[in-house]
């Protein structure tokens, strides 16, 4: 009985043809995906005069960086010539506290909404939830208006508050919904030991959570990132992260446009969303899936 | 250790009232069973005694002090639930020693009764494992050990052993039993398991829609069951209920039946004149006859006082080892007895059975309620 069979279907010639053609039409649209990040790339790395030359597709001559460079330091934003470099440092300004902030506070509101169930939690849960479709347009004004009454309208503070606020809703959704999945004995129990309310929540619930956690951080961060909206709406100048920047600067044309330096620039300001992706990615997939497979 | 008393307990979460005044008194050392189906309200007063549901009326002490309002971590309890519960994140000493590490026990002292509790249970070696590397038995072990390290006034389970399977669980309740013997705890163990309330208990509180239906000690449970709830709940396979009328007889009171004999039925006259109560008011009225299988034997071995024999057809027999049940068939309804194993092959078609009457309950039809 040591003979080893292993399972091998029937090939047909058609179903070799289906798969050949199978194979043709993946890497069709894989080059089709894949042909704007090709040119931006491409194009960052040749000079002003090659892209003007050549074609739109062609290889550059040589690695050159001098696009780079001159977007991270030396562009001009408006009638300031210092590049993205003081933005991109205002975003992680911005974004690193209130990621931080707004992931802690949308899973201690999770893990209250769960775990202490009081009169009327899920009616708050649904008013939260609600929360997640305002759209950003509505809630501009009567931010501007907060912010003026604290004092941080164009500061970072202002931009870390309004996203806290706003990304609430969804770090609630995130963390309440995994929550659900834990449980209630392990807080009955811990209750009996003798823990409260945060200790239970250090202790034993945060430990649980690195799955929801990535999920949480790569969205606030992808979304707060990426804001265009409330960056340009709250900050003028110095302030401004880095995606109102890199739009000034595309838009600040002197003389000729300079599209390496626009290429390059866009992928500056777009790394780290993709350093993020990189790194917590696969934890992404596994923390939206982890209710569902829990056994 | 302590007395733990519960005094008209009611709970009610709005308009629904899930216990209706329960009176419990248990004495120090004691170890209560709270038993009864899924929905009865056990697991509601286990966690009114932990602290973790409020009382709505009435009374919880422990000892002499009053703990409607007291924290949970400050009642001197402890509690092991059903599925154990283990903090997935910590290794097992985390897990034993939370407690004390809560309530501001220096390192020293915990790991010491981390240890001791640990060699008591025979898991002394798990202890830097994580549940998640632990089989449901040495998670329950853990589990007891979490509860075991603080000592507490009154244990209390919520069907800890209701997610192991058959082997480890009558193990474990061994151990329990062991453990109670030793610690000499006062202990309340919810389940609804009427082996595991039988063999544990000093007594038994039966509980069904919010009341307690019967509070007494096995034997007098499965000898006295107050009613006929009471009676088919305890007991495997449960009671025989047989329909019937008292009638007057020469020497005092019988309950005529009918059963199936040689492909027949006959009419048998169960004798009811050793009954403690006085049938005189029931002469002419209905009435249920309570026979536990045993009390319906082979011929001969019963040991009675006030055994009465006669022929039965048998229906179907199940061998269960010890014993061979055998399914009867009296008044047109199934009814089962117990035989010796010995008899297992021999019989088949009709038998002589003794019933020994002094061991049956007498129910009212209309009340469910026991007579005498």
């Amino acid at each position: 009985m040591s003979e080893q069979t292993t399972f091998v279907p029937a090939q047909t010639r058609s179903a070799v043809w289906m798969r050949l053609l199978l194979w043709a039409v993946l890497i069709v649209f894989a080059i089709w995906f894949l042909l704007p990040a090709y040119v931006v790339v491409g194009t960052s790395l040749k000079e002003l005069e090659e892209i003007r030359g050549g074609s739109l597709l062609s290889l550059p001559h040589e690695l050159n960086f001098w696009a780079w460079k001159h977007a991270w330091s030396e562009a001009c934003i408006g009638v300031t010539c210092t590049g993205l470099e003081p933005y991109f440092w205002n975003s992680v300004k911005m974004a690193i506290p209130a990621v931080t902030l707004s992931t802690l506070l949308g899973a201690l509101t999770g893990y209250a909404l769960t775990k202490w169930q009081f009169k009327g939690a899920n009616m708050v849960f649904a008013l939260i939830l609600f929360g997640c479709f305002v759209p950003f347009q509505v809630v501009i004004l009567p931010m501007a208006q907060t912010l003026g009454i604290i004092g941080i309208t164009n500061t970072v503070y202002g931009l870390i508050l309004v996203h806290s606020v706003y990304g609430l809703a969804f770090t609630t959704l995130f963390f309440r919904n995994y929550y659900v999945t834990i449980p209630d004995e392990l807080v009955r129990a811990a209750t009996i030991d003798g823990a409260g309310f945060f200790t239970i929540f250090r202790r034993i619930i945060l430990p649980l959570s690195p799955p929801i956690i990535v999920v949480s951080v790569i969205w606030q961060f992808t979304q707060i990132w990426n804001d265009f909206l409330f960056g340009a709406s709250f900050t003028t100048g110095g302030a401004q992260p880095i995606m109102v920047a890199m739009n000034n600067l595309v838009n600040t044309t002197t003389g000729v446009k300079q599209y390496n330096v626009d290429m390059a620039a866009a992928l500056i300001t777009a790394a780290p969303t993709i350093f993020v992706y990189i790194v917590a990615g696969r934890y992404f997939v596994r923390g939206l899936t982890a209710g569902s497979v829990k056994g | 250790m302590a007395s733990l008393t519960i005094k008209n307990a009611v709970k009610r979460y709005g308009s629904v009232e899930v216990l209706k005044g329960v009176d419990i008194d248990l004495q120090d050392g004691e170890f209560l069973v709270l038993l009864g189906a899924s929905g009865c309200g056990k697991s509601t007063l286990l966690n009114m005694i932990a602290g973790l549901e409020t009382v709505t009326e009435g009374e919880i002490m422990i000892g002499d002090r009053l703990i409607n309002d007291v924290h949970p971590k400050d009642r001197d309890i402890a509690m092991v639930f059903q599925s154990y519960a283990l903090y997935p994140n910590m290794t097992v000493g985390r897990n034993i020693s939370f407690g004390l590490e809560m309530r501001g026990v220096p390192k020293v002292e915990r790991e010491a009764a981390v240890l001791e509790v640990a060699k008591m249970l025979q898991m002394d070696h798990l202890l830097d494992r994580k549940p998640a590397q632990l089989s449901g038995g040495q998670r329950q072990r853990v589990a007891m050990g979490r509860a075991l390290v603080r000592r507490p006034e009154v244990f209390l389970f919520d069907e800890p052993l209701s997610n192991l399977d058959a082997k480890l669980r009558l193990e474990m309740r061994t151990e329990i039993k062991r453990l109670h013997k030793r610690l000499n705890a006062t202990m309340v163990y919810v389940t609804h398991d009427q082996i595991e309330a039988l063999t544990l208990a000093d007594r038994i509180a039966i509980l069904k829609d919010g009341e307690v239906q019967q509070l007494a000690s096995p034997a007098e449970i499965y000898d006295q069951p107050v009613n006929m709830f009471v009676a088919g709940l305890v007991g495997s396979p449960p009671m025989n209920f047989i329909s019937s009328t008292v009638t007057r007889t020469d020497t005092g009171y019988g309950a005529e039946i009918s059963v199936r004999a040689n492909d027949g039925d006959q009419p048998v006259l169960l004798d009811l004149s050793d009954h403690p109560t006085d049938l005189s008011t029931h002469v002419g009225r209905k009435i249920v006859v309570g026979l536990r299988p045993e009390a319906i034997t082979q011929s001969g071995h019963s040991t009675g006082s006030t055994t009465q024999s006669f022929a039965c057809d048998i229906d179907v027999t199940e061998a269960t080892g010890a014993d061979t049940l055998c399914v009867l068939n009296w008044n047109g309804k199934e009814v089962m007895a117990r035989v010796s194993s010995g008899y297992a092959q021999i019989i088949e078609g009709t038998m002589d059975f003794a019933v020994d009457m002094s061991r049956a309950s007498l129910f009212d039809p209309e009340t469910e309620m026991r007579l005498g």
